[in-house]
C-alpha cells in the first residue's frame, strides 16, 4: 500500500489493524529514510533507538521541542521550497520544519482528501475568520498563516471577515451571507479568533437573529486555553454558536506545524480521528508504554507525509486519550480519541532566576 | 513612593522616611549578644513550628542558625578581628535574592546581621510557603525576644521589576549582594551605588562531581548507598537547578574500572530515588528529554542511558561536549578520565563546585593549583554540595560584610609608660 493507493480509498476507511500494517511499513522505510539523510536524526537512533520497530509503538519518535533547536532536513538546501515556523507556547524559541516540493505537495493533496470528506469535491464559498494582512511574506510562513493558506484551497470567493484590528466587518459579512448564504459555504479559523472575534461580536453586536450562518461548515483548529479560561468547551463552543448564528457543522481539528496535512478531524461525534495517513498513540507519562483506552497520557502522533524532515514520529507535549478504536457511530474507522490541553509547564526552580529583571522597562 | 513590608514587622512605607530611619538607627557591635540571642530563638522556634517542618530545606536552616554554629562563627570572626586590624560593620547591606531557592535571603541576613550590618532585603512579589514562613517566624521571634535593635535595622521589601525602589535603595547602600542569575546581576548592576560602595555577586554557576573509580570500587555496599544517598541529595534536592548541584560526573581511573564503577553508582543512585520517591512532573521531563535529545543529535555523547524519568545519563566521547545550559531534573553527563588534571582544560570561571569521593587533600590542592583561578572555588565532599559557608562563590562573605580598620604602629598600653614611649619613637 502506498500514498497513491491511500489517495485512491475514502481517508477514514482502515480499521485499526489493517492501518497498524500499513502504517508500520511506511514508517519504518520512513525512519530508514531520514536516517540516511539526516545527521542528527542517524545520532538519535544510533544512541537511544538501535533496533528496529517490530510494532507501530516501537517506532522512534522525536521530542516535538527538537525541532526549535535543531535543524531537522532530510533534503539538500537548495530543495527546501518552504520554511515552516511555528512559535508553540514558550513564546521564545521558535520551531522550524523544512519542507521540499514534494513533502509539500503530499501535505496539500492529504489535507484535501481529508477535507473533501466534509466538503465535497468542489470548492464552496468560504470565509476565512482571519486578517488578510497575515498573508504578508510568503517565503517564512508562520504555522497560523501557512494553515489559513492550505485551507484556502477548499474554497472560493474567499472573504476575509476581520481587518488588522480584529474587527469583524459585519457589512461584508451581511453581503456574503445575502450572496451565498443559501447553499453550503465553508468558514475556517484559529479556534480562538473565531470565538473572540467572530462569536462575540455576533452576539454582542445584537444581530444574531439576522445574521444566518445554518449552511455554513465551520472547521476550526488550535488551542482551547483561552476558552477552558471562560469554562468553554467543544460541547459549550458549538452550543453558543449555534444559538448566535445558527451553525450546525461544526468541526475542530488537531494538527501542528511538525506535521502539517495529516490533521486529526472532529466527527459528527465531536471525537477526533486520525486519517488513513495518521495516527496517534497515547503514552503513559511514567512507563512510557501506550496507555489502555481510556486512560490519558501524552500524544506521540505519526504521520506518513513528511520525507524532507525526519517528522513522521513526534512525541508531542500535549495530554490526549483514545475511548475507543474502531468502534465510531458516525463512519470513521481506528482510534476514536479527544486532546485533553498541554502538559502543564515545568515550574522554574533553582538559584539562577532572581526575578526576570530583564523583563522589566 | 511607598513599598510593601513583608517584615519583620508588616505593612507599608514611606521609602525615603524608611529609608532615612535605618540609615538614622546606630549599627549594632559583630556578634552582638542581642543578635546572637536572636539567631539562636529563631532556629529554635524554625524547629519547633510545625509547618515549618514540612520543608527540609528549613531544617537545614535551622541547624545553621542554632546557637553552637553561630558561636563558630564567631570564633572565627575573631581569628580575622586580630592583630593590627579590627573589623566594622559596612554599614547598610542591601540584599536582591533569588527568588526560587527560598532559604537565602535569610542565610544572606544573617552574615550580614551577625557582622553588624542593617538590612534591606528585596524580595520579589511571588510568594512562596516557605518565605511566608520564615517572615512568620522571624517576626514573632523578634517580638519575643524584643529585639529592637534587630527591628530597627532590618527591613524586608516586598517589590516587583520596579527599578526606581532599587534605584532609591542603592543610593544608600554600602554593600549590595545580588545572589541570582547572570541577567539580573547585569540588570541590577546597571542601576548605581554610592562611590564608596561594594558589591558582590552571584551569577550563573555550575557544579561537578569526581569520583575515583578504584576508591568506588574498594568500598562495601553500605557505604555505596551512602555515598548515593548523599550524591542524590546534592542533585536532586533542587530538581537540579541550584548553581551547586552536579551536572557533570567525572570517573578517574582506568576505562575497565571506571565503566564498572559508573554501572555499580547509577544503580545505586536510582535505587535511592526510588526510596526517596522523587518524582519529576511530566512537564520537566520533556523539557529535560528534549534537552537530552539536542545533546545526542549535537554528536559526541557515546551513550544514552535513561533507567526512569528521574535519571538521563549522557555519557560524553569528549569532555569538551559537556553543556552547563542544563535543565536539570536528574540529567547527568559523565565522562571517564585517566586524571583530575584532565579536568583542567574545560574548566571555566563559572564553574563554582567540585563534590568528590577517593581523593586526598594533597591531589586536590594540587589541582586547585593547576587550575590556577580558572574556575572552581570550592571542593567539598559529595553531600555537601549545597550546604551554606562563609566561603562561598571564591568570597569570605565574613570579610566581604565588614571593613578593616588597620590599626598601625601603637603600642599595647601595657608598654605605654612615658620612657618607653621615647625609646620606642627612637627606635623607629
Amino acid at each position: 500500500v502506498t500514498f497513491d493507493d491511500l489517495m485512491h480509498c475514502p481517508p477514514f476507511s482502515l480499521d485499526h489493524p489493517s492501518k497498524r500494517a500499513v502504517l508500520l511499513e511506511e514508517l519504518n522505510a520512513l525512519t530508514k529514510w531520514h536516517r540516511a539523510r539526516c545527521v542528527p536524526y542517524r545520532r538519535l537512533l544510533e544512541r537511544i533507538w538501535p533496533a528496529p520497530a517490530e510494532s507501530l509503538e516501537d517506532v522512534p519518535y522525536v521530542p516535538v521541542g527538537l525541532f526549535k533547536s535543531q535543524r531537522l532536513s532530510s533534503v539538500p538546501d537548495e530543495e527546501i521550497a518552504v520554511t515552516l515556523t511555528s512559535s508553540g507556547t514558550t513564546g521564545q524559541a521558535v520551531s522550524r520544519v523544512y519542507l521540499d516540493r514534494v513533502t509539500a505537495q503530499r501535505q496539500t493533496l492529504t489535507l484535501g482528501h481529508i477535507m473533501g470528506h466534509l466538503l465535497g469535491p468542489k470548492r464552496i464559498p468560504m470565509i476565512l475568520v482571519d486578517t488578510r494582512s497575515l498573508m504578508k511574506d510568503s517565503s517564512q510562513f508562520s504555522a497560523r498563516g501557512a494553515g489559513v493558506l492550505g485551507m484556502m484551497n477548499f474554497g472560493r470567493d474567499h472573504f476575509w471577515a476581520l481587518d488588522e484590528n480584529m474587527q469583524l466587518d459585519l457589512e461584508g459579512l451581511r453581503r456574503f451571507v445575502a450572496r451565498h448564504g443559501n447553499s453550503p459555504f465553508l468558514l475556517f479559523g484559529f479556534t480562538y479568533m473565531v470565538w473572540q472575534h467572530l462569536y462575540k461580536q455576533i452576539a454582542d453586536s445584537g444581530i444574531s437573529s439576522e445574521m444566518n450562518l445554518e449552511n455554513g461548515i465551520l472547521i476550526h483548529s488550535g488551542g482551547w486555553k483561552k476558552l477552558r479560561e471562560e469554562a468553554v468547551d467543544n460541547d459549550e463552543f458549538k452550543r453558543r454558536l449555534r444559538a448566535a448564528t445558527g451553525l450546525r457543522r461544526v468541526y475542530s481539528f488537531y494538527g501542528m506545524a511538525e506535521q502539517v496535512g495529516s490533521v486529526f478531524l472532529e466527527g459528527d461525534d465531536g471525537y477526533l480521528y486520525a486519517s488513513n495517513f495518521s495516527d496517534v498513540i497515547i503514552r503513559d507519562p511514567v512507563t512510557w508504554k501506550e496507555t489502555p483506552t481510556g486512560v490519558p497520557g501524552v500524544v506521540q502522533t505519526i504521520s506518513m507525509l513528511p520525507l524532507s524532515y525526519p517528522g513522521h514520529s513526534i512525541l508531542t507535549e500535549d495530554l490526549g486519550i483514545v475511548h475507543g478504536i474502531d468502534d465510531s457511530t458516525c463512519g470513521y474507522r481506528g482510534k476514536r480519541f479527544s486532546v485533553l490541553g498541554r502538559v502543564p509547564r515545568a515550574e522554574l526552580r533553582g538559584c539562577s532566576d532572581t526575578h526576570a529583571y530583564g523583563s522589566q522597562a | 513612593m511607598t513599598v510593601d513590608v513583608a517584615g519583620p514587622i508588616p505593612g507599608r512605607v514611606d521609602l525615603q522616611e524608611a529609608l532615612r530611619e535605618i540609615r538614622r538607627a546606630a549599627n549594632p557591635k559583630p556578634f552582638s549578644p542581642a543578635t546572637v540571642n536572636f539567631c539562636a530563638a529563631f532556629s529554635a522556634a524554625l524547629q519547633r513550628d510545625a509547618e515549618a517542618r514540612l520543608f527540609p530545606e528549613l531544617k537545614v536552616l535551622a541547624f545553621h542558625l542554632r546557637r553552637a554554629a553561630v558561636a563558630e562563627l564567631q570564633r572565627q570572626f575573631e581569628c580575622l578581628d586580630s592583630g593590627d586590624c579590627i573589623l566594622v560593620p559596612r554599614g547598610l547591606v542591601f540584599h536582591i535574592p533569588p527568588a526560587n531557592v527560598d532559604t537565602i535571603f535569610i542565610y544572606s541576613w544573617v552574615l550580614a546581621a551577625l557582622t553588624g550590618n542593617s538590612n534591606i532585603i528585596r524580595l520579589s512579589s511571588r510568594e512562596s510557603p516557605q518565605t511566608s514562613i520564615l517572615l512568620r517566624i522571624f517576626g514573632e521571634t523578634a517580638r519575643a525576644t524584643r529585639s529592637d535593635e534587630l527591628l530597627s535595622t532590618t527591613l524586608f521589601l516586598r517589590y516587583g521589576h520596579d527599578r526606581s525602589v532599587t534605584a532609591a535603595i542603592s543610593s544608600e547602600t554600602d554593600l549590595r549582594v545580588i545572589w541570582g542569575g547572570d541577567h539580573s546581576v547585569n540588570d541590577i548592576r546597571s542601576v548605581p551605588l554610592p562611590p564608596h560602595a561594594r558589591e558582590v555577586t552571584f551569577p550563573d554557576r555550575s557544579a561537578m562531581s569526581a569520583i575515583r573509580a578504584t576508591a568506588y570500587l574498594e568500598a562495601h555496599a553500605p557505604e555505596r548507598a551512602d555515598l548515593a544517598s548523599r550524591f542524590y541529595n546534592d542533585t536532586y534536592w533542587f530538581d537540579q537547578a541550584g548553581c551547586s548541584s552536579p551536572r557533570l560526573l567525572v570517573w578517574v581511573g582506568r576505562p575497565e574500572a571506571c565503566a564498572a564503577a559508573s554501572q555499580s553508582f547509577m544503580a545505586e543512585l536510582e535505587a535511592q530515588i526510588e526510596l526517596r520517591e522523587y518524582r519529576l512532573s511530566t512537564g520537566a521531563f520533556l523539557r529535560k528529554l528534549t534537552f537530552a535529545y539536542d545533546a545526542v543529535a549535537n554528536g559526541g555523547i557515546s551513550s544514552y542511558n535513561s533507567p526512569s524519568n528521574e535519571l538521563c545519563v549522557l555519557s560524553l566521547e569528549n569532555l569538551k561536549m559537556f553543556r552547563r545550559d542544563h535543565p536539570g531534573g536528574g540529567l547527568l553527563f559523565e565522562c571517564l578520565t585517566g586524571a583530575l588534571s584532565d579536568l583542567v582544560e574545560i574548566i571555566e570561571r563559572r564553574d563554582q563546585t567540585l563534590t568528590y569521593f577517593g581523593f586526598a587533600r594533597e591531589e586536590l590542592t594540587a589541582f586547585a593549583r593547576s587550575l590556577n583561578g580558572r574556575g572552581l572555588d570550592r571542593m567539598v565532599p559529595i553531600g555537601e554540595a549545597l550546604n551554606f559557608h562563609r566561603y562561598w562563590d571564591g568570597y569570605d562573605l565574613l570579610q566581604e560584610m565588614t571593613r578593616r580598620v588597620h590599626i598601625s604602629g601603637a603600642p599595647a598600653a601595657a608598654d605605654c609608660h612615658p620612657e618607653r614611649y621615647l625609646l620606642q619613637q627612637k627606635v623607629t
